[in-house]
């Protein structure tokens, strides 16, 4: 099993977090890589994702599932990726700052199962913090433009993608590139 | 001869070696010029350094070579002479032959003393034509580099570049210890992660990173996205070079020499079919290996030549993409001579050894003048379900669905044949004599499994009776459509050089200044048929032998070995 916990602040009080948190729609939007999403319910969803792996890109489906929506401090999810014998857990927990800003942490576990269980996690363990950075960082962009906050300043951006490998930069000015499309398409679609 | 005259009317900026590419030809030849004296600069087209020598297995063919020889292997650079001058078929040039095999053992020296490359003998890693060529031997000749630490690449460590097709957390050593890419359930994956995570580079990324480290290390500037547009001549000799480089006309000015090492033309559709004779190419490499050395060398009055090649053979996987965003290619090498797989044609029928693919691919181009097709063309490669539970098909492990999409899976050969065109009775038949072959362990029709590399590079070493061969009996089984691939910017067809890697012109001459090293140049050392790792042995020489010339020190040693050898 390899495992991750990022933790970004978002200024924002933890009741506008949570307004944005609590709808699966908001989750799909903010995913880097989101190709499509299909919401089935309230608990359930199909996300197509393009994951960088090294020098390629990897298109990947995954089932997602709400297991517990316990706002608005934690929701309890797991995932499974259709066709890769990989499947994982995840939780998000918000905690308040005296500040009325709010840390919010992603914590993903990701497993490999079967006998290529050991080749699924040596190449997932590089790329999964990156991952849920990545989420963490654009989800809390997502949560302030939503309160009507200014975009997070692009210092802040620029000094986080910099302790990124060149690749996953790379991969991410493009999605970057692509985010108002999937927006639009996680819109369409749910 | 006289030659262009394009000055600028200034120049904005000088150095005394311009290397045109960042592969292992370019950088050996700026590291060479530094280490020589002279200031040097690396232009690269592409936003990352480090070339097709970073997308490649990393194998470095050095015969005679120290290492193996403090590992007790008995090998000679003349043994290895005569190997590749056979190999070469009369297609090639024999002093260019001995040309290589002399300098590459004290390129490879130079550069372990200079920037600390570290390589080491791939143990068990055979000639290609090892028992099949007297002078072919067992092991010692192919070499690979130790893990690099991309950390000590500082910020150039994410804008150097790696490859993705290649595993490059695993040397071979790890690979091939534990089975080859046939036992890939075998590998160490715990090795493998904690290279990821350390960023350790193996294969080709690791060799390259060697080089561009050594380049950065003498603080020689590496211009990326950096166009080299065209050579700057003063009537007599190659003076400098246009870059375009953030939307502007750079002129360098070069002082001793440019050395073209762009690698070749595989991106080039019409240059594939007119300079190689190749149709409709998928391709590894990424766009900018675009045949930009015979747009630069071309007005110069470069000569080029052209050597014997074959077509590869490969796919793309649904959902799988390279950095630039276009199918990811994989060449089917791997899985072609893995048990329980063949190749077959339209009529059903196999045409070659599929586990050689230097006998194998030259079959697939074969034109039947008689009715204008390509017999051989489309091909398929077929496996059974026993091949698909125990081998991953190239990225496909066995334990992934096979992707949607992806050739076609049927419960009976006949309805396999029925859903791809293939001929339905003459695959059964093929099958059945094929099954024949590998229950006795010999293919007395096409002799698959035959050449120990065969087995070393595809095979599955702990199958019996032959590593190559295994029945096809049970379904589900898998057709995929073989394209056709280029060979990963190893071309037939590049500059022609003398033997200091001076570019030389159609009366033979060599153009003063210009300079030409690694897949750019014409691959008159391997003639008709190539052995791996003799690319990434050419770019690391021919770049030192161009600098040593420019600079002042041309080396002497061809002459000397070939009156020793009576070459000359």
């Amino acid at each position: 099993m390899i495992e991750t916990a990022q933790t970004v602040c978002v200024a924002a009080p933890i009741g506008s977090v949570w307004n944005h948190v609590k709808d699966i729609r908001n989750w799909a939007r903010l995913m880097p890589g989101l190709q499509d999403c299909t919401i089935i319910d309230g608990n359930d969803s199909r996300w197509v994702l393009k994951v960088g792996v090294g020098a390629m890109v990897r298109t990947v489906k995954v089932a997602v599932h709400v297991d517990q929506w316990d706002g608005p401090g934690r929701v309890l999810f797991s995932f499974k990726l259709q066709g890769d014998p990989v499947t994982g857990e995840g939780c998000y927990l918000a905690m308040p700052r005296e500040d009325d800003t709010t840390n919010i942490q992603l914590s993903l576990q990701v497993s490999g199962t079967g006998p290529m269980a050991p080749m699924w996690e040596a190449m997932g363990g590089p790329l999964l913090p990156k991952f849920a950075r990545a989420f963490a960082e654009q989800r809390a962009g997502g949560i302030e433009e939503a309160a009507g906050l200014a975009p997070r300043s692009q210092p802040t951006r620029m000094s986080w993608m910099a302790s990124l490998s060149a690749t996953l930069s790379k991969i991410l000015r493009r999605l970057t590139g692509w985010r108002p499309a999937q927006a639009s398409e996680a819109r369409g679609q749910s | 001869m006289s030659v262009l005259r394009n000055l600028p009317e200034k120049w904005d900026a000088e150095v005394d070696i311009v290397a045109i590419g960042s592969g292992a030809g370019g950088l050996s030849a700026a590291i060479t010029a530094h280490e020589l004296g002279a200031s040097a600069l690396v232009i690269e087209k592409s936003d990352q350094v480090g070339g097709v020598t970073a997308l490649s297995m990393g194998e470095v063919w050095v015969a005679g070579n120290h290492l193996a020889s403090e590992a007790g292997i008995a090998d000679s650079a003349d043994e290895g002479y005569r190997y590749l001058q056979t190999l070469s078929m009369g297609y090639g040039n024999d002093l260019t032959v001995l040309n290589k095999v002399v300098h590459a053992r004290h390129a490879l020296k130079f550069f372990e003393e200079k920037i600390g490359l570290r390589m080491e003998v791939i143990k068990g890693c055979p000639d290609y034509y090892y028992k099949a060529n007297p002078h072919g031997i067992s092991e010692g000749r192919m070499l690979e580099a130790v893990p690099f630490p991309a950390a000590e690449l500082g910020e150039w460590q994410g804008r150097t570049r790696l490859s993705p097709q290649m595993p490059y957390g695993m040397t071979h050593a790890d690979i091939f210890d534990a089975g080859g890419s046939a036992n890939l359930m075998k590998w160490d994956f715990g090795k493998m992660a904690e290279r990821l995570a350390r960023d350790e580079r193996c294969l080709g990324p690791g060799l390259a990173a060697y080089f561009v480290k050594g380049a950065l290390d003498r603080g020689i500037p590496l211009w990326t996205e950096a166009s080299a547009e065209e050579l700057i001549a003063d009537g007599v000799r190659v003076v400098g070079a246009r870059v375009r480089r953030d939307g502007q006309n750079v002129f360098v000015k070069a002082n001793k020499g440019v050395v073209v090492a762009v690698s070749s033309y595989e991106r080039r559709q019409d240059y594939n079919r007119t300079l190689g004779t190749q149709i409709d190419l998928g391709s590894m490499v990424f766009s900018s290996i675009d045949g930009a050395n015979f747009r630069l060398a071309g007005p110069l009055g470069a000569r080029i030549a052209k050597v014997p090649d074959i077509t590869s053979l490969g796919f793309t996987i649904p959902g799988e993409e390279d950095e630039e965003g276009g199918p990811l290619w994989r060449t089917a090498l791997g899985a072609l001579g893995q048990p329980h797989t063949i190749v077959v044609n339209r009529q059903g029928k196999r045409f070659g050894n599929e586990s050689f693919y230097r006998s194998f691919y030259y079959e697939v181009d074969r034109i039947d003048g008689g009715n204008q097709t390509h017999p051989n063309f489309p091909c398929w490669v077929i496996l059974d379900s026993q091949g698909r539970e125990k081998y991953p098909f190239i990225s496909i492990t066995p334990d992934q669905d096979w992707p949607e999409g992806f050739g076609v899976v049927a419960d009976t050969l006949a309805d396999l044949a029925r859903m791809t065109g293939i001929d339905a009775a003459g695959l059964d038949e093929t099958v059945a004599r094929f099954n024949g072959y590998a229950e006795a362990g010999e293919d007395s029709e096409f002799g698959r499994g035959s050449h120990p590399w065969s087995g070393w590079m595809c095979g599955d070493p702990f199958h019996k009776p032959n590593a190559n061969l295994g029945t096809l009996r049970n379904g589900p089984f898998y057709a995929v459509e073989l394209k056709r691939m280029g060979g990963t910017a190893i071309p037939s067809t590049g500059l022609l050089t003398d033997h200091h890697s001076r570019v030389v012109g159609w009366d033979d001459a060599p153009i003063e200044g210009l300079y030409a090293a690694g897949n750019s140049v014409a691959r008159m050392e391997t003639g008709a048929v190539m052995q791996s790792g003799v690319s990434n042995a050419r770019g690391m020489t021919y770049g030192w032998l161009a600098a040593r010339h420019a600079c002042g020190d041309p080396s002497p040693l061809l002459q000397q070995e070939a009156i020793r050898l009576g070459v000359i």
